[in-house]
């Protein structure tokens, strides 16, 4: 994992994210995002993950927290529509924007944000399985959802 | 946890004696914060008879304690306390304060400034704007950036709504249920001179209204105002020379689920409501039926649906069915056991974002025989939870009238 990450320096993160709070527990999801991976923070020793990046592991308080990438699918949990709200690429609030809450199978206990695409309104709900792919907006990769078609937890 | 804190050697040794208010506006009252919180602090000491000498502490939060003393000409304080957004901790501070002798006149100040992106009139105001400079965002302060903002992430608002589309998953409930939170609020408005909104609302006004964060629309969501509010705490003992009545503070508790972010909150039984109710009966003699006054949160309808079930009310998931059965048609509001009722100011909703500062203000003057037009009669205890569901401060407090 570390090998990776290095591939992104301090100042690199620094000059993509200039907006954003970066601090030496959260600089390593930033790195993530402009390599396209999504990474939480998963404790070497006891196994447990948690999101936002924290320093050590909240359950067995081991520093030995490392930036894990997340694979593969997930259940949304959380839903709503957002008819209106602050300016950002890409978003068009012509149409209800999804807004959803997704938990990862393989990380349990730690639900990501995001929106769905590729997916009719009426099939966004709660229960819905998705995947995790990637948009780019005004040059910033965004993590978004999509349905896995025919699938219902 | 096995472990439920019942201790409460400060039951009915502290009193909330005098109120102040600036009162609440949604247009643009031209003034700075500081300017509000003093005239609030200001009015609390004048209506508690107290001087600015007779002040010994402060307990404030975004107009500090710093500012505020010299700002009032307060020669000492052996006591202060800066706190955060929603009012409730320096409530709750400035009662164990006063309990333990860290003071003996304490005054709690809370203020409000709607920020310039929530109207017109407040991005009107040049002066608004600047006050926002240098401001640290709350999600700077959680190290969040552009993918945890809304509307990427379920942070703040967009939160409410979130768990409200699970809570009529879950529990098979309707909008109308969260309606009525609205409709009462309204309701209760027109009876208090201090609110902002004071039309009648009915429940096809509410069901067609302007979708905002769906299932939530523009009549689940608090207003925002400008305005503030004072109190004096003192020692039971003292209040009893100070010139209103003393109301005791019977139990406090400010409790927090251990995951309790919008994302990350299990479910609605492990949300910080559940542990703020439980270990406020565990303080308290009284029980809900010895309540007459109950003044719950509701910045967003879902808040005052959990905890009306989180303070056992009702059940899990019964709030909406809860609030049908105790609905007083002739006068679109809650009724309970005949007399008592639900946020009688008119609430967040109704009133104006007070931050749960207006729900302690009710209590007070309710249980002082000072409510006018909307006094409930002979009323002699009220229920106060301030907070929302996540990552915010909660506090409950059982107030009462001295035998």
């Amino acid at each position: 994992m570390g090998d990776s990450l290095s591939e992104v320096t301090d100042d690199e993160v620094l000059a993509a994210f200039p907006d954003v709070r970066l601090d030496h527990d959260n600089k390593h999801f930033y790195k993530g995002l402009l390599q396209q991976r999504y990474l939480i923070n998963r404790c070497a020793e006891c196994g447990w993950s948690h999101a936002p990046p924290r320093a050590r592991c909240p359950q067995c308080w081991s520093s030995a927290v490392e930036p894990t990438p997340v694979e593969g699918e997930g259940t949304v949990e959380l839903v709503t529509f957002l008819h209106q709200g602050p300016p950002s690429p890409g978003v068009d609030y012509s149409e209800p924007y999804p807004l959803v809450c997704v938990a990862f199978d393989t990380v349990p206990g730690v639900r990501v944000s995001g929106t769905v695409v590729g997916a009719a309104r009426e099939d966004i709900a709660i229960g819905l399985r998705v995947r995790h792919r990637w948009v780019q907006r005004d040059g910033r990769p965004y993590p978004v959802f999509e349905p896995i078609n025919g699938e219902r937890a | 946890m096995s472990y439920v804190p019942s201790r409460n050697p400060m039951k009915d040794q502290v009193a909330i004696v005098g109120v102040g208010v600036a009162p609440y506006s949604r247009e643009n009252t031209l003034r700075s914060m500081g300017a509000l919180a003093i005239d609030a602090c200001i009015r609390a000491a004048q209506d508690a008879g107290v001087s600015r000498q007779d002040i010994d502490g402060i307990s404030a939060q975004s107009v500090t304690a710093q500012y505020l003393q010299p700002a009032l000409g307060i020669p000492e304080l052996s006591w202060w306390f800066n706190s955060w957004l929603p009012f409730s901790n320096q409530l709750d501070a400035a009662i164990r304060a006063v309990a333990t002798g860290g003071c003996e006149v304490c005054l709690v100040s809370h203020s409000q400034l709607f920020g310039p992106g929530r109207s017109r009139a407040a991005a009107s105001d040049p002066f608004r704007v600047r006050h926002s400079v240098g401001t640290a965002d709350v999600r700077a302060f959680l190290g969040a950036g552009h993918v945890q903002a809304e509307p990427h992430s379920v942070f703040g608002a967009a939160g409410y709504a979130a768990w409200a589309g699970k809570y009529l998953h879950d529990f098979g409930a309707r909008r109308e249920h969260f309606g009525y939170v609205a409709i009462n609020a309204r309701s209760q408005a027109a009876r208090n001179d201090n609110a902002v909104m004071r039309k009648p609302l009915t429940m096809d006004e509410y069901l067609t209204g302007r979708m905002i964060r769906e299932p939530l629309c523009m009549y689940d969501m608090d207003i925002p105002t400008d305005g503030a509010d004072a109190f004096i705490v003192t020692t039971a003992e003292r209040a009893r020379d100070m010139a209103q009545p003393a109301v005791l503070v019977h139990a406090v508790s400010s409790g927090q689920a251990g995951t309790s972010s919008e994302e990350h909150t299990l479910d609605f039984d492990h949300t910080s409501q559940v542990v703020t109710a439980r270990n406020l009966w565990a303080r308290s003699d009284l029980t809900l039926s010895d309540l007459d006054v109950y003044c719950l949160y509701d910045g967003f309808t879902i808040i005052t649906l959990n905890w009306l079930e989180n303070m056992g009310f009702c059940g899990r998931g019964e709030a909406g069915p809860f609030l049908e059965a105790n609905w007083d048609t002739e006068e679109s509001r809650v009724r309970f056991r005949g007399h008592a009722r639900l946020n009688p100011h008119g609430g967040n909703l109704s009133e104006g974002h007070t931050d749960g500062a207006g729900h302690t203000r009710e209590a007070v003057l309710q249980l002082q025989g000072r409510a006018g037009a909307r006094q409930i009669p002979d009323a002699a205890g009220a229920l106060v939870a301030i907070g929302g569901l996540f990552s915010t401060k909660l506090g409950a407090f059982v107030l009462r009238r001295p035998d």
